[in-house]
């Protein structure tokens, strides 16, 4: 799990929870290790290539994805897998 | 190319024109929220609750539309976000739909803004080859975040009719009406993995999706921002229950209460009853039957209608304003760490909050939490601690014209008892947690009709459940009395009632009467407070007690049918020990430390 994250760090890739509010990215991979959580996610619309802006993170993370808000605990958005980048508007 | 299997299965569908053993059943099928019962209403005419929050909807419902020429069954189901994988039971009841061969034709109704998310659920929906129409709705809402579909290419693409419309208002449905006997097997990837059929998802959405950067719901993303940050968030959670507290409390539960029990039925309707038997009923066992100390109408009708229903219709027109908002569900950012003590998550304060309005009610919604773990938590929790709305009333009635601090420690102390239960609970039960991701409605506007609709179905729910247990529980009351046994019961619990929680020994029977209902037995304890008999402190630790107990008959028997006999049981035998040592506890400690209220 942990030499996941270093692959991709080196390509820029990083965890759903680092990003600041206001930042965003593009989706690359959501929750590989846990094929529950990872199907939830999909069905939200957490899916590769979703566009992702963070909304705030505390007391909870909120995002948004692509026009959906979601919620989540922040085990699960260090599961999720971003390209930081351009968010929404 | 994937396509073939599925248009095999199309030629064989049912046209409209053909003869048929029973009559053409229509499943709407689709993510929570996005308007399926709203739909529902408008192709059959039946009203079923709708609200601004994923989960309104937890059981199937039937009716029946006038499609064409024909009579067409129409069924609202639960909203899923999947149909295959780990499914809650709110999304297996309406899988189960779909694979028991109960609908013929599939309308899946999907939420506009949302279209990578209905594609998703279009190839599951696919899976069980059933003639579909996929309806895009809350189009005007996508419009006004920037986002347009090409439907037209769309409808080409999954070879099925795609619809536009705006369900609230009407928009579109006469031409999904139209629609439906063009209804095919849409041409979606069926047998691959959930990541193929995301991508699938993600490239159609980018052919037919056009997002610009304008967007012109500044006041409701303003809104939704205020509600979920911490700054602003908690002064307006503040807000709303200091409202809640004005509107019901206040104007429903004092002001309204004495114009119904003093004017109303105090000057009008019990004088001219008592009249009216006097004059006309020479029989006294009647005539007590009816409007003595236990009479149906100078009690029973009474509670019922001057005590309890005001507080229920005022809280009821509040608490639907809230659902339509959106605003419930954000609720959950900020609760999220605490109820992960009690082995929740964040999404159990739909159910909770649901419990307000009735613990019943709110029993069945747990269906929406992940695991039966949380389920069993969710509705012990419920039972011991959420007051309904019939008896937030009274306590509201009771306690706030004692004192605010009366009223901050009842709810201190059931919180407390709620935590600590939970924990427990938690740690004691087996089974698992699940993780918290929760979608947040979009902050709307109520619309007046629905919300005035839904407060007056609801009123009308209450008069059938709840009058007829309180008139029951009178009979029970006045048949006790007459054989002496009210007396006997007095003094059997003298141990409990007088001894341990230190009340007068005419609440013995009020509290007997709350494990009818709680409120029922609530609106006892108003009376009793109201002609003077219960000091600041008795009322507090009576109506703690009561608030602890199991809310009512019709609670018990959802328990029992939502998780079996035994575990009813296994609740009940927790918490009523647990609500009367509370209690005692309490009058305890109040007595200790000389506090008066």
């Amino acid at each position: 799990m942990f030499s996941t994250h270093l692959v991709f760090s080196s390509d820029g890739v990083r965890p759903l929870s680092s990003l600041a509010r206001g930042e965003g990215g593009t989706v690359v991979d959501t929750a590989r290790s846990d094929p529950h959580r990872r199907d939830r996610l999909l069905a939200l619309g957490v899916t590769p290539g979703a566009r992702v802006t963070m909304l705030q993170t505390f007391p909870g993370i909120v995002f948004l994805c692509d026009q959906t808000e979601l919620a989540i605990e922040r085990a699960v958005a260090e599961a999720i897998l971003v390209r930081p980048g351009e968010g929404h508007r | 190319m994937s396509c073939h299997v599925a248009q095999e299965h199309a030629a064989g569908r049912p046209s409209l024109l053909t003869l048929r053993a029973h009559p053409l059943r229509i499943a709407l099928v689709g993510q929570p929220n996005v308007g399926k019962s709203v739909v529902f209403g408008w192709l059959t005419g039946r009203y079923v609750t709708v609200s601004n929050y994923p989960g309104t909807t937890v059981a199937v419902t039937k009716g029946r539309a006038l499609i064409g020429a024909e009579v067409c069954d129409v069924i609202d189901t639960p909203g899923v976000n999947a149909l295959e994988g780990t499914l809650s039971e709110d999304e297996r009841i309406a899988r189960q739909v779909l694979a028991a061969g109960e609908a013929d034709v599939v309308v899946q109704v999907a939420d506009a803004r949302n279209l990578r998310r209905a594609l998703m659920l279009t190839s599951q929906i696919a899976a069980f080859g059933k003639p579909t129409v996929l309806v895009l709705n809350m189009i005007d809402e996508a419009w006004a975040r920037g986002v347009a579909i090409d439907a037209r290419q769309l409808s080409a693409i999954l070879a099925i009719p795609v619809i536009e419309t705006v369900a609230t208002e009407g928009r579109g449905l006469q031409e999904l009406r139209d629609a439906l006997p063009g209804a095919a097997v849409p041409c979606a990837p069926v047998s691959k993995t959930s990541a193929e059929r995301a991508l699938w998802a993600h490239e159609l959405t980018e052919r037919v999706r056009r997002v610009s950067t304008i967007s012109r719901a500044y006041v409701q993303e303003a809104l939704a921002r205020a509600m979920r940050r911490p700054l602003t968030g908690l002064p307006i959670l503040a807000a709303v229950l200091y409202a809640l507290y004005l509107f019901v409390g206040v104007f429903g539960a004092q002001t309204l209460v004495r114009l119904l029990e003093d004017g109303v039925f105090g000057r009008g309707v019990n004088p001219a009853a008592i009249w009216l038997c006097n004059r006309f009923i020479p029989i006294p066992f009647v005539r007590d039957f009816l409007v003595g100390q236990y009479g149906l109408i100078t009690m029973g009708v009474t509670y019922a209608i001057a005590i309890v229903l005001p507080v229920v219709a005022t809280f009821f027109l509040m608490f639907g304003f809230l659902e339509d908002s959106g605003y419930i569900p954000r609720l959950a950012i900020f609760c999220d760490r605490i109820f992960r003590v009690m082995g929740l998550n964040g999404k159990a304060v739909l159910p909770m909050v649901l419990g307000l309005g009735c613990d019943t009610m709110a029993t069945m919604t747990t269906r929406i939490l992940g695991t039966p773990k949380e389920r069993l938590i969710a509705i012990l929790l419920l039972a011991l601690g959420i007051p309904c709305s019939a008896q937030l009333a009274t306590i509201l009635g009771i306690l706030g014209g004692i004192s605010f601090a009366a009223l901050a420690t009842l709810f201190g102390v059931v919180l407390g008892q709620m935590f600590l239960v939970g924990w427990l609970a938690a740690r004691v039960l087996k089974g698992e947690r699940s993780e918290f991701i929760m979608e947040l409605p979009p902050i709307r506007w109520p619309k007046i009709g629905n919300l005035l609709t839904k407060t007056r179905l609801r009123i009308w729910w209450y008069l059938g459940e709840a009058v007829p247990l309180f008139l029951v529980g009178t009979v029970l009351l006045f048949g006790l009395d007459r054989v002496g046994a009210l007396i006997w019961i007095s003094r059997a619990g003298r141990p409990i009632v007088t001894g341990l929680l230190g009340l007068p020994p005419a609440t013995a029977q009020i509290l007997v009467m709350g494990f009818l209902r709680r409120d029922y037995g609530a609106a006892g304890l108003f009376q009793l407070a109201h002609t003077g008999q219960l000091t600041g402190v008795q009322a507090v630790v009576a109506l703690t007690v009561m608030t602890l107990f199991v809310p009512c008959v019709a609670n018990f028997l959802m328990m029992v049918r939502e998780r079996g006999l035994k575990v009813g049981f296994a609740l009940l035998a927790v918490i009523t020990p647990v609500a009367i040592f509370t209690g005692a506890g309490l009058n305890y400690v109040l007595h200790a430390l000389g506090v008066q209220f």
